[in-house]
């Protein structure tokens, strides 16, 4: 029998593959009886998520998994969460993956990119999606993945944007550019990859849609060749949960929220150029 | 090795006007792959010791005047390897020369005008010109051209990226470089140096790429610079745009081992991606891959590279065997990339600490 029962709205479970997340953690998480309430409530990340996660925390949730959330402000929320003690996670469609932030110490991209930036000269970001993606969400998505791996981001501005796409720029701690494209396909699988380029060599990531468990690819590259973390099979919806799982069987208090609120600030400054 | 048909009778002669870095690591090397059809027979250098030292290694006559090639009987074609600022009187004299065929590094000539006079001369005294664009004779992009149906028509984004070393890592696996140029520590701080640079990486580094983005690019006279904005220690990150397309220009040259030469289409439904080998070395052709979803095709690579292709259709070209290229589209190549050079080295000093004034943006 599982230790959480859980409960989805239709646009979560469709957007956060929901039960498939769920099924690959039986021990934990299952579904909650019809009609019954849930330890866990899912949403969708659409305008509005944070008031909704706000009335899931207050109706008495444990846990409050978001599904691919839109920038928004969300103090009340964190406030919300911190007095009745519930988890709050949020499964970003690519900053969620694991290769970009990892447990316990194990090499992620988060770790190969901060520890080059000082000697950065770009960072350039492209991001896929099919044609018909509103490009506020891919932007979202793409900048929340950066933020997951990089540190602030100065003077951030739109160059272009339209139905194929956007190009967005910025500039790093250290001075150097920071590009950041939107690519909008089907000619290739939908995804995001981030380039750093610095003195001797850099760091590539390559992160997928999270609709299957192809990993991400990270590799850095030195004097003394090329290095490719450790592969893992694992979705950003699947890390979001299992993230959940460990919070909630720990009893702490997950920093999404906190870190979420980069993207929100970034996403308000963001100003056409 | 590369070897073609040996045609009848000896290889035609090649004279080198200028034998620096890239005479002596680019073309020595490539025509050593060619030598049944192509022949060194003079260098000039304006350093005699240079000419002499590189017409040794293959046998040729050397000398330190223009004249002296072109007055020479044993050449036939003439490669144009000088400073930029010599390249369009030395066409111009080496086609009044009678030659066969001429190759002129990129760019060909430095503004319009010059490339117009460059046109007339070509068009009345019937010599061909190459420009060195050596990817646009990259087997991999000539079998993309094969097989790319409508992309051209149909691309909205247009991206090229280049990361490479400096150059001496990849000219000392070709060759034993006598005489580099000087390199100093440029002063980020001067408008002035970052302008320099910046008209340096495109009409020096993206002007490769500039004549494959201008393929997918009908619109290409109505370019716009969006940003331009200078990578240290040498680079460019350019966001371009006409009505019809996007087109994004990357580059960083840093000490890295690790070079990546990419040029990318993409309409809404398929792409081709470039991967070409990097400058100087023998390291075959470029790979082209198609993709349209899940599905993919590669072509490449193939044996030698586009240097080795420039060579193949000079020779040609001297035999009379293929037609001459449209001086048309070199002046077009041209005046795409002058009008991007110039819009981005306005718009990169605009957004200079050191600029004193707004610069216009728009090609």
């Amino acid at each position: 029998m599982s230790t959480y029962t859980v409960t989805a709205t239709p646009e979560a479970e469709e957007s956060g593959a929901v039960a498939l997340a769920v099924a690959s953690l039986p021990a934990t998480f299952g579904p909650a009886p019809a009609g019954g309430a849930a330890d866990i409530a899912v949403i969708a990340g659409g305008a509005g998520w944070t008031a909704e996660a706000v009335r899931a925390v207050r109706s008495g949730s444990r846990g409050v998994l978001v599904v691919d959330p839109v920038p928004e402000e969300t103090a009340q929320l964190a406030d919300a969460a911190q007095a009745a003690g519930a988890a709050v996670v949020l499964d970003l469609h690519w900053a969620s993956s694991p290769a970009l932030v990892g447990n316990d110490g194990a090499p992620d991209a988060r770790s190969a990119v901060r520890g080059a930036l000082g000697t950065a000269s770009l960072l350039d970001s492209v991001a896929t999606a099919a044609p018909g993606t509103d490009v506020r969400q891919l932007l979202a998505r793409h900048l929340a993945a950066v933020l997951a791996v990089c540190g602030q981001l100065q003077g951030a501005g739109v160059i272009r944007s339209n139905a194929t796409g956007y190009a967005v720029s910025a500039t790093l701690a250290n001075g150097a550019p920071f590009t950041a494209q939107g690519v909008l396909t089907a000619a290739r699988p939908a995804g995001v990859a981030i380039h750093l380029y610095t003195a001797d060599g850099g760091v590539d990531v390559r992160v997928p849609d999270p609709d299957a468990a192809w990993p991400a690819e990270v590799r850095v590259t030195g004097a003394q060749g090329e290095l490719l973390l450790p592969t893992l099979y694992e979705s950003a919806h699947r890390a979001a949960w299992r993230r959940l799982k460990n919070h909630l069987s720990a009893g702490t208090r997950p920093e999404d929220l906190a870190g979420f609120a980069r993207l929100t600030d970034l996403s308000a400054t963001l100003r056409p150029t | 090795m590369s070897h073609i048909a040996a045609p009848a009778g000896r290889p035609l002669g090649v004279g080198f006007l200028g034998g620096g870095p890239v005479t002596q690591a680019i073309h020595l090397p490539a025509l050593a792959r060619l030598k049944d059809i192509l022949e060194v027979r003079h260098v000039m250098d304006v350093d005699p010791g240079v000419a002499s030292s590189v017409a040794a290694r293959v046998g040729a006559a050397s000398s330190t005047s223009m004249a002296a090639v072109l007055e020479n009987p044993e050449v036939d074609i003439v490669a144009i390897c000088s400073p930029h600022q010599f390249h369009a009187e030395q066409v111009i004299a080496a086609c009044r020369a009678g030659k066969k065929a001429v190759l002129c590094e990129k760019p060909f000539a430095m503004n319009g005008d010059e490339a117009a006079r460059i046109a007339e001369v070509s068009a009345s005294t019937g010599v061909p010109i190459v420009v060195g664009a050596m990817h646009t004779f990259d087997p991999g992009w000539l079998a993309a051209e094969q097989h790319w149906g409508d992309l051209p028509a149909q691309a909205h984004t247009i991206r090229s990226s280049i990361v490479l070393p400096p150059n001496a890592r990849f000219e000392d696996f070709a060759t034993e470089i006598i005489t580099r140029p000087a390199t100093g520590t440029p002063d980020y701080s001067d408008i002035e140096v970052i302008k320099g640079m910046m008209q340096g990486g495109i009409m020096g580094l993206a002007i490769h790429d500039l004549p494959l983005v201008r393929r997918f690019t009908p619109d290409y006279d109505e370019i716009e610079v969006l940003q331009a904005r200078h990578v240290r220690p040498f680079g460019y990150a350019v966001s371009l745009r006409t009505p019809t397309r996007v087109i994004e220009l990357r580059a960083v040259m840093n000490n890295t081992w690790k070079p990546a030469w990419t040029f990318e289409a993409i309409s809404d439904d398929s792409a081709l991606r470039i991967d070409f080998t990097p400058s100087y070395v023998q390291a075959g052709s470029a790979v082209a891959t198609f993709s349209r979803g899940s599905e993919t095709t590669t072509f490449g690579p193939y044996g030698h590279n586009g240097y080795e292709g420039e060579w193949r259709e000079l020779a040609e070209l001297a035999r009379g065997t293929r037609r001459a290229p449209s001086a048309q589209a070199l002046i077009d190549d041209l005046t795409f990339a002058l009008a991007i050079s110039g819009a981005t080295v306005q718009n990169a000093a605009a957004g200079h600490p050191g600029a004193t004034q707004t610069a216009g943006a728009t090609a």
